[in-house]
């Protein structure tokens, strides 16, 4: 009997070694990858970093070394109205040796976080969550795909690379967001909650997930607190949050010194003063716009973006994760400085459906929309910028292509859900065609 | 009889048309077919059946019958038939086909004309010609309006009763207000036959029933037309079309279940209907259309720019930014001039073969001699194991009371492109002394490249002396020493960018209006404007642009977006070189008139003659056209291979009879609705991998020819296109051994592969118009390759064409024709790559020969029998 119960074990750890290996495998393969384009193409991060798809103004690598320089030469980082980026980066930054001098620090850093964010990845794929939720078991749920492909699928998306390379500092945003859901699928509340705050604090919009997350930590709750109701719960975690929220800005005025940076971090994405063109819907709209209606549109279009955190959070309160998924490519079709680094999130997320994929109807269509978008985007840029020959027309035109892709790909994917569970309701239409009304 | 508009729905809007009645669908089909006819210009259809009043006679009689049928165009004829088709069906549907045929035939088309007639030439003594079906709809509208005031005789507006006979009224003066060119009257008179028969009083002009029924019985009508709806409803129903005759109502036990028989197509769509709202999606028809579609997108787009010289399509240039006003000043290059030009040539002449720094020495005096400041800057490249040096020289005129904020440049190269001596050029530039430098090819690049700072700063020396922003370059290639006859100018810059159209029209305008000189474009030294020299000069454009190399020492400038052109006299005649310096001189004069950069005309645009030319608008749809083939292919392979195993192939192997098969179709329609919307689980490893695997290949010779030494380029290019002839084969046994792909794989890959190529073509197209139909056109046939197992000589057929159209051959093949080294070209090209910033050869080796090369691999697959298999594992 002991001698069965060793061997079993020893099958186990033999298993998990080889799994270990896999992983290590994919890790290793996608830190060469990049090591690879950053050092045989020495040109190449400076270009990703200069493209619009991928540096917004409150993301860009190039806009932190300029914060950088200031803040080490003991001036405000946010003078000039260059630097829009959480204040925290700034100390993080100056520990490492220049970029500019010695390169390979930051470039490991990326890297690194890249490879974080993929391990969070597969401790939710891992946890099983997309399949079968507390309160919801979808009948498709063995058709998945492993933890370790959605990983590799994260990390040689060609998004997720130019991402890493073009160094935006919305990878870090990523990371905490995929670090906070990681730990509220396996229960761990108040880590989760520490995570959704540095979210938060460096790009402001992860705030709004925070009702499907903490809904998510609710239903995966540790047994010792399975007595505790869900609005003391809810009361608690918000209590959290904004302690760590608070701590943070506490810390950013200590180091900047003042509180100015409030208003050019999150005002900056709050009233929009900067309209460099990026790939989301906000910035041709708002050059277009008379001034006297600014004010207006820019409380519209916040409270379009905020309001399907409530309508999703409560129409698909058995499957948080699904309303985490969904709002993620939601903010990135309709933030007001999205970059192809949401998309990489968004699509990552959605690799954990896989079981949902065959309701999906339009996926062929979605994603050659969003191809043919990447590819004539830069083109029509270039038309644009550089060759003169074309307008910013023609750039808005691809960027409302890219977002119809995009929102095709959302729909469609709720779509799907929505019809997994109808399909539990009323067993008799499976396989039958329906029609949204 | 206002009916609420029920929800658009596919399935009910096919239904509807595919229940038309056989009048309504002839009268719709002959408005079609009269619309058709009308689009050639020999037979003026509007003029033979219009209703002229004043050409109503006996002989002509026929007018007030063929005028509703005949339409003045197609939004005319599209919209009267979406009018009149609800209109005629019901009124088909109750009185039955032979009545409505007598009635619209005659009665009903000839009394409102002949009213008309008479109320026009005999009342108003005016003669407005009219056609069109609207007379019938206003007629039907009035009829059914008087039989909704029957039933329904008023509704109320606020407080008001309006008589519902009015609404016809109403909207006769709603369309003459709204609709330009409607005849109000013609719509009255209409209406006036609508009300009368609809109040009964023209009822006798129908043809009495029983005959109608005694025809319809004799010929027995209702068996042989189909739709056909007869006289006595009261026997058959209001259609006519649920048939007993042809039908045979079978009940075959298959499966367990009931199958209909095989006249049920139309029940079978019924049920459908209300199952699902995508029917079309269903329509096995539809599954077969796409690679004909396919095809016929790939003849259109070469059609297209077939058409594109007449005179049709292409318009004459014209000049947009009317600020520039060309040949509208006085030149001053004249005269005593001739003399100093005289004393430069014979200064040039003598330093012909002397070192670059020698005769920069001697250039440097001259320009210092006219008060000019002077620059030098050296530059270095290397490319393809060898390094191209030299030095520029150039000098500034500062406008006497301007900013130095713009600035045009005057180039002349030591040396043409041919490496002939610029003898005359650098003689003019000297006397027209604003701007010269050395070398045709490297030279210019490096000099503009230093001017906006983005130059690679060892190799290549930054500018002591800089001006402003360049507004426009012009260069002058005049290497021989007699008088000559016109001017070739060359415009194509690198990757297909173009200098605004306008710069051209400028330097057109001055030559021929202001000098009297001839303009020629793409070396065609006579055009004679007709078809054949028009498509000749744009293909030669078109083969320019799509090479994508410098065309002259001006290409440089272009993707600086500055516009640049250059000059180069030919041929013998009596101009000499006063007369170019007059020209060069009115054209920077225009150029100076300038307020802001060339902006107005065009940037993308073919021109086939130095005065006529077709724009972006009208030529993409071509390069598009070609490039959406490839992308229908892709989307109907991969609905093709999510569709499940189609059971009709199933049976036929099964031994099955085809009848058996529409059955079998039926049934699973109506019984198992699962079979039919089940989509198969895709497989798409495979063949991503496989796909993405050749795209990534493709950078291997973009390295290779990139970066050789020059003198191994021959060879190592021999030996590619080697390797290449016997590469896809291994490739392809290779997957076939260790993969085993299904035929559902094969498609998956092509899929793949031709939704890229298609992607990567039509943002090429925006780019560079030429190089994606060119490449579209021989990467054509890919969209019709796949596997053809058990037929090898197809195979070695379609091999053999392929191979033709392999990127190795059609280089070499280029190569041959143009007598040209395929060394020469291949350093020629890497030159381009490395100097140029020119990206012809990325097209070349990472859009089409991956796609080549899965077009070669899906030739040599053999996808393994999944149906096969099954029966296998059955027994």
């Amino acid at each position: 009997m002991v001698l069965l119960v060793e061997l079993h074990s020893f099958a186990h750890t033999k298993i998990k070694m080889s799994l270990d290996r896999r992983k290590v495998t994919i890790f290793g393969a996608a830190a060469a990858v990049r090591l690879l384009l950053f050092t045989a193409f020495p040109g190449l991060p400076d270009l990703l970093t200069a493209r619009v798809e991928i540096s917004t103004p409150v993301t860009s690598f190039k806009r932190l070394q300029e914060g950088l320089f200031l803040y080490n030469h003991n001036v405000s980082p946010y003078d000039g109205g260059v630097y829009h980026q959480a204040p925290i980066l700034l100390p993080l930054f100056s520990l490492l040796p220049s970029s500019a001098t010695y390169p390979a620090f930051t470039y490991l850093l990326y890297i690194l976080v890249d490879l974080l964010s993929a391990n969070a990845l597969m401790k939710i794929a891992e946890s099983g969550e997309a399949g079968s939720s507390k309160l919801y078991t979808s009948p498709r749920k063995d058709k998945k795909w492993t933890s370790h492909a959605i990983a590799a699928a994260f990390l040689f998306n060609p998004f997720t690379i130019a991402t890493c390379i073009g160094r935006p500092t919305s990878v870090f945003t990523t990371c905490a967001i995929l670090h906070a859901i990681s730990k509220a699928v396996v229960g761990s509340s108040f880590t989760s909650m520490f995570a959704i705050s540095i979210a938060s604090y460096l790009s402001m919009y992860p705030i709004l997930l925070f009702p499907p997350l903490v809904l998510l930590c609710f239903d995966r709750r540790r047994r010792k607190s399975q007595n505790e109701t869900i609005y003391s719960f809810v009361i608690g975690n918000v209590i959290a949050v904004a302690g760590f929220l608070y701590s943070l800005l506490q810390m950013s005025s200590i180091i900047t010194g003042s509180w100015e940076f409030l208003e050019s971090t999150y005002g900056v994405q709050l009233l929009l003063p900067d309209l460099t063109p990026n790939v989301g819907l906000w910035w041709y709209f708002f050059i277009e716009m008379f001034d006297s209606f600014r004010n207006f549109f820019l409380g519209v279009f916040w409270i379009h973006l905020s309001s399907y955190v409530g309508g999703l959070t409560i129409r698909l309160r058995p499957q948080p994760l699904f309303v985490l998924t969904i709002l993620l490519g939601i903010f990135a079709i309709f933030k007001p400085y999205p970059s192809i680094s949401d998309t990489s999130l968004f699509l990552a997320m959605l690799l954990l459906y896989r079981h949902v994929f065959p309701l999906m109807r339009y996926t062929f269509l979605a994603l050659s929309t969003i191809l043919y978008a990447t590819l004539l985007g830069p083109a029509f840029y270039y038309l644009w910028i550089y060759a003169g020959s074309g307008n910013a027309n023609f750039f808005y035109a691809i960027t409302l292509v890219w977002s119809l892709g995009l929102s095709i790909l959302v729909a469609d994917a709720l779509f799907a859900v929505l019809r997994d569970e109808w399909e539990v309701e009323r067993p008799e239409m499976r396989g039958k065609e329906i029609r949204q009304i | 009889m206002a009916p609420s508009l029920p929800q658009f729905s596919a399935a009910r809007m096919r239904s509807y048309i595919f229940r038309l009645p056989l009048f309504t669908r002839s009268i719709v089909a002959v408005i079609i077919l009269l619309w058709v006819i009308s689009i050639q210009s020999v037979w003026n259809v509007q003029q033979w059946g219009a209703l002229i009043p004043d050409q109503i006679g006996l002989s002509s009689m026929y007018r007030t019958n063929t005028f509703p049928l005949v339409h003045v165009g197609f939004f005319h004829a599209f919209l009267n038939i979406l009018a009149l088709t609800p209109l005629l069906e019901r009124f088909e549907a109750e009185y039955g086909t032979l009545t409505t045929l007598a009635l619209f035939l005659g009665p009903l088309s000839t009394i409102p004309a002949l009213l008309y007639t008479f109320v026009e030439r005999g009342i108003l003594h005016m003669n407005t010609t009219v056609l069109g079906a609207s007379i019938w709809v206003f007629t039907l509208l009035a009829m059914e309006a008087v039989k909704t005031y029957k039933t329904n005789p008023y509704f109320s507006l606020g407080t008001t009763q309006v008589p519902t006979w009015t609404t016809p009224l109403v909207m006769v003066l709603f369309v003459s207000f709204l609709v330009p060119n409607t005849s109000f009257l013609g719509h009255m008179c209409g209406l006036a036959f609508g009300y009368g028969w609809g109040l009964g009083y023209l009822k006798f002009l129908a043809p009495p029933e029983w005959i109608l029924r005694w025809i319809e019985g004799k010929l027995n009508l209702l068996g042989r037309l189909p739709h056909y709806v007869s006289v006595d409803q009261k026997t058959y129903g209001r259609f006519g079309v649920l048939p007993t005759a042809n039908v045979s109502s079978v009940s075959l036990p298959t499966d367990g279940s009931i199958g209909m028989g095989l006249g049920l197509d139309i029940g079978i769509w019924d049920v459908n209907a209300h199952a699902s709202g995508s029917l079309l999606r269903r329509d096995p028809r539809l599954l077969k259309l796409p690679p004909y579609l396919s095809f016929l997108c790939i003849v259109i787009g070469v059609a297209w720019l077939l058409v594109l010289p007449l005179d049709n399509y292409s318009r004459k240039t014209y000049i947009s930014e009317n600020a520039l006003l060309p040949g509208q000043v006085h030149t001053y290059f004249a005269g005593s001039d001739q003399n100093i030009f005289g004393g430069y040539k014979r200064e040039v002449d003598a330093l012909g073969e002397k070192s670059n720094v020698e005769v920069n020495d001697k250039l440097e005096e001259f320009f210092r001699a006219s008060g000019l400041k002077v620059a030098r800057q050296k530059y270095e490249y290397k490319s393809a194991g060898e390094t191209y040096s030299g030095e520029n020289i150039y000098a500034i005129l500062h406008a006497p009371r301007g900013d130095a904020t713009e600035a045009i440049v005057l180039v002349g190269a030591w040396r043409n492109v041919d490496g002939v001596l610029n003898r005359n050029g650098v003689a003019l530039v000297l006397t027209l002394a604003r701007y010269f430098k050395t070398d045709s090819r490297a030279g210019p690049q490096a000099w503009v490249d230093a001017y906006h700072d983005t130059h690679q700063s060892p190799a290549i020396e930054s500018l002591p002396l800089k001006s402003g922003a360049l507004q426009g370059a012009v260069v002058i290639d005049y290497p021989f020493d007699h008088r000559f006859e016109s001017l070739h100018i060359v415009y194509d810059g690198i990757n297909g960018q173009l200098p605004n159209l306008d710069l051209l029209n400028t330097v057109v305008a001055i030559a021929s209006g202001q000098m009297g000189i001839g303009t020629s474009l793409q070396q065609m030294w006579q055009h004679t404007d007709s078809y054949k020299d028009r498509l000749q000069t744009m293909l030669r454009g078109m083969l320019n642009q799509g090479l994508g190399h410098a065309s002259g020492p001006h290409s440089s400038f272009i993707p600086y977006h500055v516009d640049a052109i250059t000059l180069q006299p030919y041929g013998e005649g009596w101009q000499d070189e006063m007369a170019m310096g007059r020209v060069i001189e009115s054209t920077f004069r225009s150029l100076n008139n300038l307020l802001e950069h060339l902006h107005q005309s065009f940037f993308f645009y073919l021109l086939m003659q130095a005065n006529r030319f077709v724009s972006i608008g009208t030529y993409l749809p071509s390069a598009m056209l070609v490039a959406v083939n490839f992308t229908i292919m892709a989307i109907f392979l991969w609905v093709k291979s999510g569709s499940p195993l189609d059971p009709s192939t199933k049976l036929a192997s099964a031994g099955g009879k085809p009848s058996l098969t529409i059955i079998k179709k039926g049934d699973a329609a109506a019984i198992a609705p699962k079979e039919i919307l089940g989509v198969r689980e895709r497989q798409l490893f495979m063949p991503l991998a496989v796909v993405a695997g050749s795209q990534f290949l493709g950078v291997l010779p973009l390295y290779l020819f990139n970066h050789t030494p020059g003198n191994f380029l021959s060879s190592i290019f021999s030996i590619f296109a080697i390797l290449n002839s016997v590469f896809p084969f291994i490739v392809s046994s290779a997957i076939v051994r260790y993969f085993r792909p299904t035929n559902q794989q094969y498609q998956l890959i092509k899929a793949f592969s031709l939704l890229l190529l298609g992607m990567f073509l039509s943002s090429l197209a925006t780019l560079n118009f030429s190089l994606a139909f060119l490449v579209g056109l021989l990467a054509a046939p890919l969209t019709y390759m796949q596997p053809f197992p058990g037929r090898p000589i197809s195979t070695a057929f379609l091999v053999l064409v392929l191979s033709l159209l392999a990127p190795t051959t059609v280089l070499f093949a280029g190569t041959y024709y143009w007598k040209l080294g395929v060394g020469e070209v291949l350093k020629e090209a890497a030159f381009g790559w490395d100097v140029w910033g020119m990206n012809t050869q990325v097209v070349v080796w990472c859009v089409w020969w991956p796609a080549w090369l899965v077009g070669m691999i899906l030739l040599f697959g053999k996808p393994r029998d999944e149906c096969k298999e099954e029966s296998k594992v059955v027994n």
